[in-house]
């Protein structure tokens, strides 16, 4: 006998704007929580004076569990709320938080079916068929998206059944954090659920009141036909919704190309230490996502907002696709130490720009590098003591000119196959020789005979070879014209000195060592 | 060592000699023999002698090749070191302290003792003294013993060859002593 499995799941969090600050907040989880508009204008009669006037009135926007079982409910005033619960915490309701919360519930369930719906703030759905040869049964399903979404800091209840609606009616409902409606019992299972679960519009909801319709099972036994008379296409769809029908289209949703994090600050930042602390937690959560969806990371954008008003913006230039923190948080924080923000930050907000992480593999022969992780990181590190300028890998200038080069930003090979063989009209037959060089080239006094040098910086000189003469880009401005000598001075060091013929000046150029 | 100088993977080997002596010829020979391997090291270079010409001509391939440049200073190009050996990957860090060694902690030199030995970099420290005293496993000496002219003419017009050899100062594997002479081309 074949059984057919749910083929949608819907997952739900309660009180959603409320979650999406106990995420960024976990210590909040367990204390009554209310979160307020931060601005609600609302006239104000005053019996003593004859004209209307406004008042701003912070009013509750919504409640988590422990608030609520104190009487505390959406809609309040904050005062009414407070008098209910002398212990209330608040928070104001800030958008990037839902949005990220919402998001991440998204991406969350993305990880297990790739196709989702956003149902709105705290609701996603998915389409599970299919999903029982990968993963398992629906309970095996349920247990899977009850991991992932617990992952990113929220708390769901799920519900599985036939159809979006049913499914959605039993997350709500249901008893346990995961329900499961057998296939064709989607009608009695929802029978005894309150109409108002079902988010009908006002004027509808209330004529059902007065019909005495306090139940889906109400409902759907009434005749869709007077239904239809009577309330029209909105009582068919309220029909469909009580029998646990889907008549909308399945809408999947498509993850955006940026995601997002942010956390709002209850003080002012002014110190780096502090705010690396906040770039951690903030990043805690973006790399939850990521990992959560087998996704990385190749940009990363860090927006400060001040408490001058202003923003501070800084691109992370990651060296490599990532999703690992500490990373993460060492270029941030070494970025914003070379790029200070100019004022307090108030708020930060990163986003980063999730990719598929490249696939690769060393050869077994391969000589062990450093790990893109780790050398990141140093390199990271080591320009901020010395310098980005003074970090790299030398690359010669096709030029005759001396001790001609420029640095390039170190990417070593990842192919040892790659290395550059000595070229083999300048391979010495043996050992080379090595120059020490003396940067900048220091002007010297030299005292010679004819053009031989007899003394460098009155320093006897014992033995001498040269002149090698060299010249180049005669035909420009910058044109140089050098005699070198290779020379050995009384204390046995041996150094290249060159006459500048343009200027007649002597340099050392530095010691052969 | 037959004349050349292969430093230890996991251990601290000094390079110490006055100017001329070969010391630089020898580090850069061994940096060459490392990225010749296919691996990656780098360079701390506390007073910017690096030439890359002569690197390149040794057949280094420069783009395996860190170089980090302090600008003279001998703090910075210790912290530089100390975060290079801590990195595990590269097969050799090179640490060129030049003509002005500055005195280390015996501390700071345990510390990069172990973190050399944890990572298995080989660290190179190339100056005029020794620097880690018995942290370190390979110490030599280099001494320069002759010079030859490149003379087409009558008079010379290049440095042709400079022979040097090495005197091992300590060696946790080996007794000290003379090693053969090697020439290096100019």
């Amino acid at each position: 006998m074949v059984v057919r499995v749910s083929r949608f799941a819907c997952v739900l969090v309660e009180h959603f704007d409320a979650a999406a600050i106990e995420r960024c907040e976990p210590a909040l989880r367990e204390r009554p929580l209310a979160v307020l508009n931060p601005r609600v204008d609302r006239p104000v009669d005053r019996a003593s004076t004859p004209r209307t006037s406004t008042a701003r009135v912070m009013t509750t926007v919504e409640a988590n569990a422990a608030a609520r079982e104190h009487g505390v409910r959406p809609g309040m005033t904050e005062t009414e709320a407070r008098a209910r619960c002398p212990m209330l915490l608040t928070r104001p309701w800030v958008e990037e938080y839902v949005a990220s919360a919402r998001h991440a519930l998204l991406e969350a369930a993305l990880a297990v079916s790739p196709r989702v719906e956003d149902g709105g703030a705290g609701t996603a759905y998915l389409d599970t068929a299919g999903l029982e040869r990968l993963i398992g049964d629906a309970a095996a399903i349920g247990r899977r998206l009850m991991h992932q979404v617990r992952a990113i800091g929220l708390i769901p209840r799920i519900g599985l059944a036939a159809s979006r609606t049913a499914a959605r009616m039993a997350a709500v409902n249901g008893p346990g954090a995961v329900t499961i409606i057998p296939p064709g019992r989607e009608r009695a299972t929802l029978a005894k659920a309150a109409i108002t679960t079902l988010d009908l519009a006002p004027d509808v909801a209330a004529t059902l009141g007065r019909w005495g319709v306090r139940t889906l099972g109400e409902l759907a036994a009434l005749p869709r036909e007077g239904l239809a008379a009577r309330l029209g296409p909105t009582g068919l769809r309220a029909h469909d919704l009580a029998l646990g029908l889907d008549r909308d289209p399945f809408r999947a949703w498509t993850p955006p190309p940026f995601w997002e994090e942010a956390q709002g600050l209850e003080w002012e930042i002014d110190s780096l230490g502090v705010l690396a602390g906040v770039l951690e937690t903030v990043l805690e959560r973006l790399c939850r996502r990521l990992t959560g969806v087998s996704l990385v990371a190749d940009s990363l954008e860090v927006r400060l907002g001040l408490a001058s008003g202003g923003h501070h913006a800084r691109d992370v230039a990651l060296a490599y696709p990532m999703s690992e923190i500490k990373p993460m948080l060492t270029l941030a924080v070494l970025d914003l130490e070379a790029h200070p923000p100019p004022a307090a930050v108030t708020r930060v907000t990163i986003s980063a720009h999730p990719i598929r992480p490249p696939a690769g593999q060393g050869g077994l022969w391969q000589p062990p590098a450093p790990a893109p992780r780790d050398l990141v990181t140093v390199l990271a590190r080591l320009a901020a003591l010395v310098g980005a300028g003074n970090l790299g890998s030398p690359l010669l200038v096709d030029s005759h000119r001396s001790d001609a080069f420029t640095m390039l930003a170190f990417s070593p090979p990842s192919d040892p196959a790659q290395s550059i063989q000595p070229r083999h009209d300048t391979a010495p037959s043996g050992p080379r020789l090595a120059l020490r060089r003396i940067r900048p080239a220091r002007r010297v006094e030299v005292e010679t005979i004819g053009e031989r040098p007899t003394r460098v910086e009155a320093r006897l000189v014992v033995a001498s070879a040269g002149p090698w003469r060299a010249s180049g880009e005669w035909w420009d401005v910058q044109a140089w014209a050098r005699d070198e000598w290779d020379v050995v001075l009384g204390d046995g060091a041996i150094c290249r000195i060159a006459r500048d013929r343009l200027a007649g000046h002597w340099y050392l150029d530095g010691f052969y060592d | 060592m037959g004349g050349r100088l292969t430093p230890i993977r996991g251990e601290i080997t000094e390079i110490v000699g006055g100017l001329s002596s070969g010391r630089t010829s020898h580090l850069l020979a061994c940096l060459g023999e490392a990225v010749g391997r296919g691996e990656t090291a780098a360079l701390v270079d506390t007073e910017e002698i690096f030439d890359p010409a002569s690197a390149a001509e040794a057949g280094i391939d420069l783009r395996r090749l860190l170089w980090v440049r302090c600008g003279g200073n001998r703090e910075v190009a210790l912290r530089a070191a100390d975060m290079l050996v801590r990195c595990p990957g590269f097969a050799l860090v090179a640490l060129d302290l030049g003509e002005r060694v500055p005195r280390l902690p015996t501390t700071m030199a345990f510390r990069l003792k172990f973190a050399v030995r944890r990572t298995d970099v080989a660290l190179l420290i190339v100056g005029r003294r020794r620097l880690t005293g018995s942290s370190a496993a390979l110490a030599v000496e280099t001494l320069r013993e002759g010079i030859e002219w490149a003379r087409p003419g009558p008079a010379p017009t290049r440095l042709a060859r400079v022979r040097t050899t090495t005197r091992v100062l300590r060696a946790l594997r080996g007794a000290p002593g003379q090693e053969p002479s090697s020439w290096w081309c100019a």
